[in-house]
């Protein structure tokens, strides 16, 4: 029974390309799509689809005269718009020169679609839906030399129940450029399942600031590929607190000498939310460094996942690859997972993991109650500074506290049900 | 009435007693210090006072003004006027030492129904007090206790004492590892808040802080109890003769 019901939506997705050509980038992918992964799958073992088959879903079809809901969150910046995965011109900001927004003609889509097949994201299953079922691919480009001073905005939303959405973007940074670029994930949708393309040419910068607040019914699959070039450098934190279950994957491919890697991120789990953040960084060159600090918040009856693989090729001497995560469960019916995993096939590397899963400190719990604060005061400074700490390490000064006033509102919602 | 009393107070750990039947009474004016060789009980006694989870009396109470602590959490003792002088003070990362002092006076001030101080009153109040105790400006931006040496950790404590304005305070080793300038600095500081309306215990292995923090009482004790008390006379005799002569004689 259920097997046919988990069929339903690789139907809809291949009626949705229906109409494409059998060497279209589109057929290409849901020919793919086979079916979820299984929980056997060791990557999806503690974040498990099942209950997306059980659910009747199909590929939304972009509503252009949608009404917009989110706002931007930093005055003055540039904002793209996505409503319904597709991208919304009318509503997004004209662009500093040096930088472009396109949508992608077949050939150019072809190329993006065998970058992602190319990375070990090939099976995830955002790849194959998302490429079958994007309205189109877009691409932001940012010219050789040129150094973006605004802050970009990007706004995902729209949806609705029973409909997934399917937002493609691929990012080119020439060389000598850089950006930062801020994304806010807000859909009502059912299912989100947004796919980024990166590559950084040699001597690009980019920092990424990814704020994930779906509603609380919804699934988001977001799947990210990175490719860095000669001393480029990719600073990236999420902050995951919406959804019911929300993953966010990323694959970093270390190409270039000299790159420096960072991916951040915490997640605010409350309810019966579910929350991943899946990293695999591949050093396949020396001297390159790569850096992850991964924290969970946790109350209600909800699960955190972190896996971070690390894999240094044998050529890859040098590398410098650390990777610290750390969870607090203020509900006992909350769970974290932590699954660091290091694959070391050179000798001269610096690499470096640890995973701590636990309540709040007593001593600097009962240090702060013998100065007069209240129990529920004290666990909520000692949270916040945990969060705090974290952002003030992971993100540019001036948005910092933006980062920790999107923070703050998840905590509050957690910390006023299980402290 | 005494601004501590401590009555037949019973405690276990582990299931092993630890204190058996401490009794004290600590007037307000009063210094007094607590002494006693490794294991005699006095962490678990500051411990029990401040109102640490797990360090319950089975039998016995404590009184802070007439009012009973076994009813009342760590943080209820403290705003009613208790103070713990950690041993070892504990580390806050991300919590800077400026909003930690000002939540601490704050939970105080409310309590005693003075109203919070406002941002601006507040930081001067605490310059003014961290200077006095060689605080420098610098330590109260960092996150409380992070990278302080040990001198730093108990000036600090001395700081809090200060701001605070406790009735009782319980001084917990404040000198194990103190310098003699070090030494000097935190005892002046304690020696500022001595009045006649508030009280200090100090709790010490040794006779070098009574040097600097004069005592009106010292009492002994030994396997959880109060073997002896007497003026500081007592504390040079442990000095001269060790704890033994006392214990053996008691």
């Amino acid at each position: 029974m259920l097997h046919n019901v988990k069929d339903n939506y690789i139907i809809s997705v291949k009626d949705h390309v229906s109409q494409f050509e059998e060497k279209s980038f589109r057929k290409l992918a849901s020919n793919d799509f086979k079916s979820w992964p299984s929980p056997r799958e060791e990557t999806w073992r503690l974040s498990r689809l099942g209950v997306l088959s059980r659910k009747e879903i199909i590929p939304i079809t972009p509503n252009f005269k949608k009404q917009i809901s989110s706002v931007s969150k930093f005055d003055g910046s540039k904002i793209i718009r996505f409503v319904d995965g597709a991208l919304r011109e009318d509503l997004s900001s004209k662009l500093p020169p040096g930088s472009s927004l396109n949508v992608l003609g077949e050939d150019d889509s072809l190329r993006c679609f065998h970058k992602f097949k190319d990375s070990n994201l090939k099976d995830h299953p955002s790849t194959n839906v998302s490429f079958s079922c994007t309205p189109s691919i877009v691409k932001l480009t940012i010219e050789k030399d040129v150094k973006i001073r605004d802050l970009f905005e990007i706004i995902y939303e729209g949806g609705d129940d029973y409909t997934s959405v399917h937002p493609v973007l691929y990012i080119e940074l020439k060389e000598n450029s850089s950006i930062t670029l801020i994304e806010q994930f807000n859909h009502l949708s059912s299912l989100i399942m947004p796919l980024q393309l990166v590559e950084l040419k040699k001597n690009a910068s980019m920092n990424s600031l990814k704020i994930f607040n779906d509603n609380q019914q919804s699934y988001n699959l977001s799947a990210n590929c990175i490719f860095l070039s000669d001393k480029s450098n990719y600073n990236s934190f999420s902050l995951i607190k919406g959804g019911l279950f929300t993953r966010s994957e990323t694959h970093a491919y270390l190409k270039g000498e000299n790159c420096n890697l960072n991916l951040n991120g915490v997640y605010l789990s409350s309810k019966n939310q579910h929350h991943d953040l899946t990293t695999a960084i591949y050093h396949d060159v020396p001297n390159c460094t790569s850096k992850q600090i991964v924290r969970g918040v946790l109350g209600g009856k909800s699960t955190g996942v972190f896996q971070g693989k690390v894999r240094v090729a044998p050529d890859a001497q040098k590398t410098d690859g650390q990777q610290m995560s750390r969870a607090i469960l203020l509900s006992e019916y909350a769970t974290a997972n932590a699954k660091p995993e290091l694959e070391i096939y050179a000798d001269d590397v610096i690499c470096a993991h640890g995973a701590t899963v636990g309540e709040i400190d007593d001593e600097q719990l009962f240090y702060l109650k013998s100065r007069g604060v209240s129990e529920k005061k004290a666990k909520q400074i000692l949270v916040t500074a945990f969060l705090r700490d974290i952002i003030n390490e992971s993100v540019e000064k001036f948005i910092q506290n933006l980062v920790f006033e999107e923070a703050e509102l998840a905590l509050l919602e957690i910390i006023s049900k299980d402290i | 009435m005494p601004l501590l009393e401590i009555k037949k107070a019973k405690l276990k750990l582990d299931n092993k007693d630890i204190l058996k039947g401490l009794s004290l009474s600590v007037s307000s004016g009063e210094v007094h210090a607590i002494m006693g060789p490794n294991g005699s009980g006095k962490s678990t006694l500051s411990y029990m006072l401040a109102g640490r989870d797990g360090y319950e009396l089975e039998s016995g109470e404590v009184f802070l003004q007439g009012q009973a602590l076994s009813d009342m959490e760590a943080d209820e003792r403290a705003r009613s006027g208790l103070f713990l002088a950690f041993q070892y003070p504990v580390e806050l990362p991300g919590v800077g030492g400026m909003s930690f002092l000002r939540e601490a006076v704050n939970s105080r001030r409310k309590f005693l129904g003075e109203g919070e101080l406002d941002h601006l009153a507040f930081v001067k109040e605490a310059r003014k007090v961290a200077s006095k105790m060689f605080v420098k400006d610098d330590m109260l931006k960092r996150a409380v206790n992070v990278g302080f040496s040990g001198g730093e950790k108990k000036r600090f404590e001395i700081l809090q004492m200060a701001m605070l304005k406790p009735k009782v305070s319980i001084l917990d080793e404040t000198d194990s590892g103190l310098d003699v300038d070090a030494l000097k600095i935190v005892s002046d500081g304690v020696n500022a808040q001595r009045n006649d309306e508030n009280a200090i215990v100090v709790i010490t292995h040794y006779q070098r802080l009574l040097d600097y923090i004069v005592p009106d009482f010292v009492h002994i004790l030994s396997d959880g109890r109060i073997i002896k008390s007497g003026g500081p006379e007592l504390a040079l005799e442990v000095e001269k003769n060790g704890y033994a002569g006392l214990i053996n004689a008691a």
